[in-house]
């Protein structure tokens, strides 16, 4: 919109605004829609709208949890125009490493934790040098990073789930451990939950406040005039995908914890999860633009939409089909945006 | 407007997550829930909830639907299905959800025994009787399982080799199904210890085939290439038994050797009818328990009885002297 249009149309230019304030905030007027129609629809019991339910409720956050933490990293590669398809084979490597190293090794928490937490660091930071210094597009590096991290996982673990179980004898996780899942904070939020507010919340601030953020959008709107600009394209990249296989680390940890287990088949399909959230969010698949509370607004309705269908019996097929038109839908609006 | 939309997104985000918070309270009353306490007798109307681990596999399509067919019977009962697509936490989610809903009684059929544990544990303390069917959990926080015995069905099937397609020895390839599943685990071993019975039959390779047809007869592919002489392919489930005996036949090579698979369900892809058309030597029933599941739900809510804590049902073997008439008693409208 030039300026004379500005100064000629002060009505049609608000109107617009709003325009673009409805696109902008997409998934959160979706969430609110969802939300609102998974009260109608409830199924109830006794007078009582099961869907809003405070278990219920806590259940959904609690689902959508791991999918949240990975989704936040997952937006971060698609800002800059990438894709990582290795999360759910890192989230079952780090499961199971998690399960290994406390039960089998009888390592500690923290060291546990954190070699954990580094193998995820470091397996995302290679694939983005694979991105970046070799150039290959990031969907051929993280295909073969699934592949690569489903074979360590099942070589580590012997191809057998590994149990955990607490205690402080040996062949026992310590019961710091059991924190993690299914206890609460303060008797308020499950555990699981509360990492991911803390990620999202993270991720939300850092974007805000430093000038990697700049460097994001620039390297996802246009790589190669961020290049000449001088943004530094090659440390973005890397240290994007590394933060992503960091967060499919954590979720992969937090994921051993809720289930009691590691097990080298977890987290299959979860990148598809994560890019709806994502792409519900949002975040354009081109790049450049959209943003991680986008990004937790989708999978949060993802989530409640999961739940509602799941509280109605809907056939598990005609599920799948509702979540794919939804997703359809999500995208379909972003071509309807205006740009800005 | 950038500024705005981040602090209306983490607000809502805040008041889903508090509106969640609060009530992880459980009812822990000491008393182990019985039978009774959920039994309205023959007048009552119940909803029971089957959780399935997988129903993209034959099997556990077929375990559902039994279960619909026995429930048909049953008046009282209404019988709602959920999915978990081989996702132990979408299976966790799916009995959450059943808990939500109030049901009466829950079946499931645990992907995995560790991380189902806790939270049939849950349904369970709440008073909701629970039938595990086919794969168990841990612990005793369950009404009754009802399942095949895999250790069994291995050693039928080893035995079988043992004493007739091989009583002279020979080589023998296993089609193994998806690594870390117990049932693979057992059919294997099962198996192994049977075969000892003959000193003479070896077992030269074994590969893993995920339970899958297109991936039995890709991991035949290439054993038939390795090993000039077998005698007897072992498969953990019928598909993978077909899928080596197509790959057998591509290079003209079906005729030198015999196929066995696991599972004979009776259903017009399943393993009965390969048996019947002669692709297989031999095939052992893996029962999916779907009529015992409601037998047993409706000796817990209309009868207000009990139910055994383990019912194992046995393994038959079909071969081509029984596939027939076995196939026509499992489907009796045809």
């Amino acid at each position: 919109m030039t300026d004379v249009q500005d100064k000629i149309t002060p009505v049609a230019q608000s109107s617009g605004g709003v325009v673009a304030t409805l696109f902008r905030f997409q998934s959160v007027f979706g969430l609110i829609a969802v939300f609102v129609a998974a009260i109608i629809f409830s199924p109830r019991k006794n007078g009582e709208i099961l869907f809003i339910s405070a278990d219920n409720l806590a259940n959904v956050v609690r689902a959508v949890s791991e999918i949240g933490i990975i989704a936040v990293g997952m937006t971060f590669v698609i800002l800059i125009g990438g894709i990582d398809l290795s999360v759910g084979a890192v989230l079952g490597l780090a499961a199971v490493g998690s399960a290994v190293l406390m039960v089998e090794n009888d390592w500690g928490f923290l060291p546990s934790v954190v070699l954990v937490l580094a193998i995820g660091l470091v397996f995302g930071a290679l694939q983005g040098v694979a991105t970046a210094m070799i150039g290959i597009q990031s969907f051929i590096v993280t295909l073969a990073g699934l592949q690569i991290a489903r074979g360590l996982a099942r070589i580590w673990s012997g191809g057998q789930g590994v149990a955990i179980s607490y205690g402080d004898g040996p062949k026992e996780a310590p019961s710091s451990f059991a924190i993690l899942g299914e206890r609460t904070f303060g008797g308020l939020v499950p555990i699981p939950v509360l990492i991911f507010g803390v990620v999202a919340i993270a991720a939300v601030v850092f974007l805000r406040i430093s000038a990697f953020s700049r460097h994001l959008y620039a390297v996802g709107g246009n790589e190669k005039a961020a290049r000449l600009s001088g943004v530094p394209v090659v440390r973005v990249k890397i240290a994007v995908f590394a933060i992503c296989g960091l967060l499919a680390s954590l979720a992969g940890i937090v994921h051993a914890v809720q289930l009691n287990q590691g097990s080298p088949n977890d987290g299959i399909g979860y990148e598809l999860d994560a890019i709806a959230a994502v792409v519900i969010g949002g975040t354009s698949l081109a790049g450049g633009r959209g943003s991680v509370a986008g990004t937790v607004a989708g999978a949060l309705l993802l989530g409640v939409l999961n739940n509602i269908l799941a509280l109605n019996n809907i056939d598990s097929n005609i599920q799948l089909l509702i979540k794919g038109l939804v997703i359809v839908a999500a995208a379909a609006l972003q071509r309807l945006r205006p740009a800005s | 407007m950038r500024s705005l939309r981040i602090p209306l997104a983490v607000t809502a985000v805040a008041a889903l997550v508090l509106a969640g918070c609060g009530t992880t309270s459980e009812r822990t009353s000491g008393a182990s829930p019985e039978a009774s306490k959920s039994c309205k007798g023959a007048d009552g109307k119940y909803t029971i909830g089957m959780s399935q681990a997988n129903v993209a596999e034959p099997y556990r399509q077929r375990m559902d639907d039994d279960i619909r067919a026995a429930a048909k019977d049953v008046p009282q009962f209404d019988v709602k299905f959920a999915d978990a697509a081989q996702d132990n936490a979408k299976q966790v989610a799916d009995v959450e959800n059943y808990i939500t809903q109030q049901i009466d009684l829950l079946i499931i059929s645990p992907n995995e025994a560790k991380p189902l544990t806790a939270v049939v544990k849950k349904a369970y303390d709440k008073g909701i009787p629970v039938i595990v069917l086919d794969r168990k959990v841990e612990g005793d926080a369950y009404t009754g399982f009802i399942g095949g015995d895999n250790v069994q069905i291995g050693s039928e099937a080893g035995k079988y080799v043992a004493e007739k397609l091989l009583p002279s020895g020979g080589n023998v390839v296993e089609l193994k199904g998806l690594a870390g599943a117990t049932p693979q685990a057992e059919r294997h071993q099962g198996f192994m210890d049977a075969i000892k019975a003959n000193p003479k039959i070896k077992v030269i390779a074994d590969a893993g085939g995920d339970w899958l047809r297109e991936k039995g007869q890709a991991q035949m592919d290439a054993l038939l290439k390795a090993n000039p002489k077998i005698d007897v392919v072992y498969a953990h489930n019928d598909p993978m038994a077909e899928g080596a005996y197509l790959a057998a036949k591509a290079v003209g090579r079906e005729k030198e050797m015999k196929f066995i698979g696991i599972d004979a369900l009776p259903i017009p892809s399943g393993g009965i009818k390969a048996v019947e058309q002669g692709r297989l030597s031999a095939t052992f029933t893996y029962p999916t328990n779907g009529k015992e599941a409601i037998a047993a739900a409706k000796k817990i809510l209309i009868d207000c009885g009990t139910v055994e804590r383990s019912q194992i049902l046995p393994t038959r073997l079909i071969d081509a002297s029984n596939a027939a008439q076995i196939y026509a008693e499992e489907n009796p409208t045809g």
